[in-house]
């Protein structure tokens, strides 16, 4: 039963096609959907055999991880499998974003996946092996090619750097030039990581808000919005219920993924403030109240980048959902409390 | 025929009203985070994220420490997600602790800070444009949320303590308080 699955992606999707099986220690699907188990899931351990784990309730050492399954609108988990090495499926459309951007490639990840794109990999399984280790063996060769490219452009402006600070006796203005120009470099990568964050991250979702908002406004809807937003986010009372809402232990980790609905929550929000319907001071206890299940799909993750054990993980994830639900509306109550004075 | 013409200028305002919209942030917003998230790049470039390791190392007894100074640096120094990346230093038991903390540290500070966090900006920026529309200063919302963030997100934290020894009673399991670093 160890058969080869193959997953092509999905209309709008990305990268891919991937031809995974179980490899070794490698037999274990893991999937970090907010709890639920997305039927590709079953399909892709029906085909090769492997066993399905859920990563929301426990972890599994990145060694026996045939393949990660995830639910990533764009913003970091999409690019953290990829950045260990672990093939990964995303069951939303979202393609090279998130600032881990740059470990998204196509032999890697693959997104949009449904049911229909999971099929058993061709019939010879020789060829298909062959191309798959002529694919890793591409991706190989690209990634080398990239290093020494990087490395051939960080040498060109390093040598010359070498070669001075090598100089055993360096005079005062030698000095001052190496830290100048160390300085100005370090700016220079600075504003393109930032030029590179903003082109692809948040002018995207700025974008998608600015439609959104256009809809809002433009068509009868915003009037709509406004009867049903105002005496829910136009009292203290209402952020409330809305903070209470958001950090349900059930509810939390699938209002996460990507803070996408906090922010649709916040434009709608500051829509009804521009138009003077919610009182400005409000803000600041409307910010807290459409976030109270903030980072809840995100614990197991956030938990493996702190290098917890499995054991801390288990614990982990109800603990810190019940913790954003006892904080949750105590929060919203205190920023209300201090937001007393503001715009008066 | 006037009402199609009726329903194709409404169509089209839908799209106008959301450009407008677009280009006012392309004005106003976007420049002024591209230039913090520049100069906040280059702030931490310069800085090194290996100091900031030595201050989680020594965060790890004191819960003010542990869950407001560590996290509130973090989130500065090293941003979403690489700030959960601190917890490392600290006993298994307080991970989750952090990891609550720090979660919410990568949006209270966001207002004034947004390097920390540019996917989600929105969550702040949503609600603060309203405030800009009105003509009223975003950076009076900013400082307030960053200041409520600091004392409620510690609480969060601390609360996760005892969140975290009940689910321990709960799975019939210890988690180490004793600091254990690898490499």
């Amino acid at each position: 039963m160890s058969k080869k699955v193959k997953i092509v992606k999905g209309s709008g999707g990305f990268g891919g096609p991937l031809v995974i099986g179980i490899n070794g220690k490698k037999d274990k699907v893991m999937y970090v959907t907010g709890g639920h188990k997305p039927a590709i899931v079953d399909k892709i351990c029906e085909i090769t055999g492997a066993s399905a784990v859920n990563g929301f309730e426990t972890s599994v050492p990145e060694d026996e991880i045939m393949a990660a399954v995830i639910d990533c609108g764009g913003t970091l988990r999409c690019g953290i499998y990829p950045q260990k090495g672990i093939p990964t499926i995303n069951i939303m459309a979202t393609g090279k974003s998130g600032p881990l951007r740059q470990y998204i490639t196509e032999e890697i990840y693959v997104s949009n996946v449904d049911v229909d794109q999971v099929s058993v990999a061709g019939e010879d399984e020789g060829a298909e092996q062959a191309s798959e280790t002529v694919q890793q063996a591409s991706s190989e060769e690209t990634e080398k090619k990239e290093k020494t490219e990087s490395e051939a452009t960080y040498s060109k402006d390093k040598k010359i750097m070498e070669t001075r600070a090598e100089q055993e006796n360096k005079s005062l203005l030698t000095k001052i030039g190496l830290g100048a120009g160390k300085v100005i470099n370090t700016f220079y990568q600075a504003s393109r990581d930032a030029v590179e964050t903003m082109l692809h991250t948040v002018i995207p979702f700025m974008g998608f808000v600015a439609l959104l908002i256009g809809i809002i406004q433009g068509s009868g809807i915003g009037d709509l919005f406004a009867n049903i937003m105002s005496p829910l986010a136009g009292n203290i009372w209402g952020l409330m219920v809305i903070g209470f809402v958001c950090s349900l232990p059930f509810l939390s980790p699938l209002l996460g993924p990507g803070g996408v609905i906090g922010q649709v929550l916040g434009t709608l929000i500051g829509v009804e403030i521009g138009k003077g319907n919610i009182p400005p001071n409000l803000a600041l206890p409307a910010l807290f109240a459409i976030n109270t299940q903030n980072a809840a799909d995100f614990i197991p993750v956030g938990l493996g980048l702190a290098e917890a054990e499995t054991k801390t993980i288990e614990v982990g994830v109800p603990s810190v959902l019940y913790s954003r639900f006892l904080n949750g509306v105590p929060r919203v109550f205190v920023a209300w409390l201090a937001s007393f004075g503001l715009y008066k | 025929m006037d009402f199609i013409v009726k329903l194709a200028e409404g169509f089209i305002n839908l799209f106008q009203t959301g450009a407008d919209t677009f280009i006012d942030w392309m004005g106003s917003i976007v420049p002024l985070v591209l230039m913090l998230l520049i100069a906040m790049n280059t702030l931490i470039q310069l800085i090194g994220e290996n100091r900031i390791n030595k201050i989680a190392q020594k965060s790890a007894g004191n819960p003010l420490l542990r869950y407001m100074v560590l996290p509130f640096l973090g989130s500065f120094m090293l941003a979403n997600p690489m700030l959960h990346s601190l917890g490392r230093f600290l006993p298994e038991k307080y991970k989750p602790s952090y990891f609550a903390a720090a979660g919410q540290f990568a949006h209270t500070s966001n207002g004034i800070f947004p390097h920390i966090n540019p996917a989600e900006l929105f969550i702040f920026l949503g609600i603060a444009s309203g405030i800009q529309q009105l003509g009223l200063p975003m950076t009076d919302l900013a400082i307030r949320y960053l200041l409520v963030g600091l004392v409620m997100n510690f609480v969060g934290g601390w609360v996760t303590d005892f969140t975290t020894s009940y689910v321990e009673k709960q799975q019939k399991v210890k988690l180490s308080k004793k600091v254990n670093i690898e490499g």
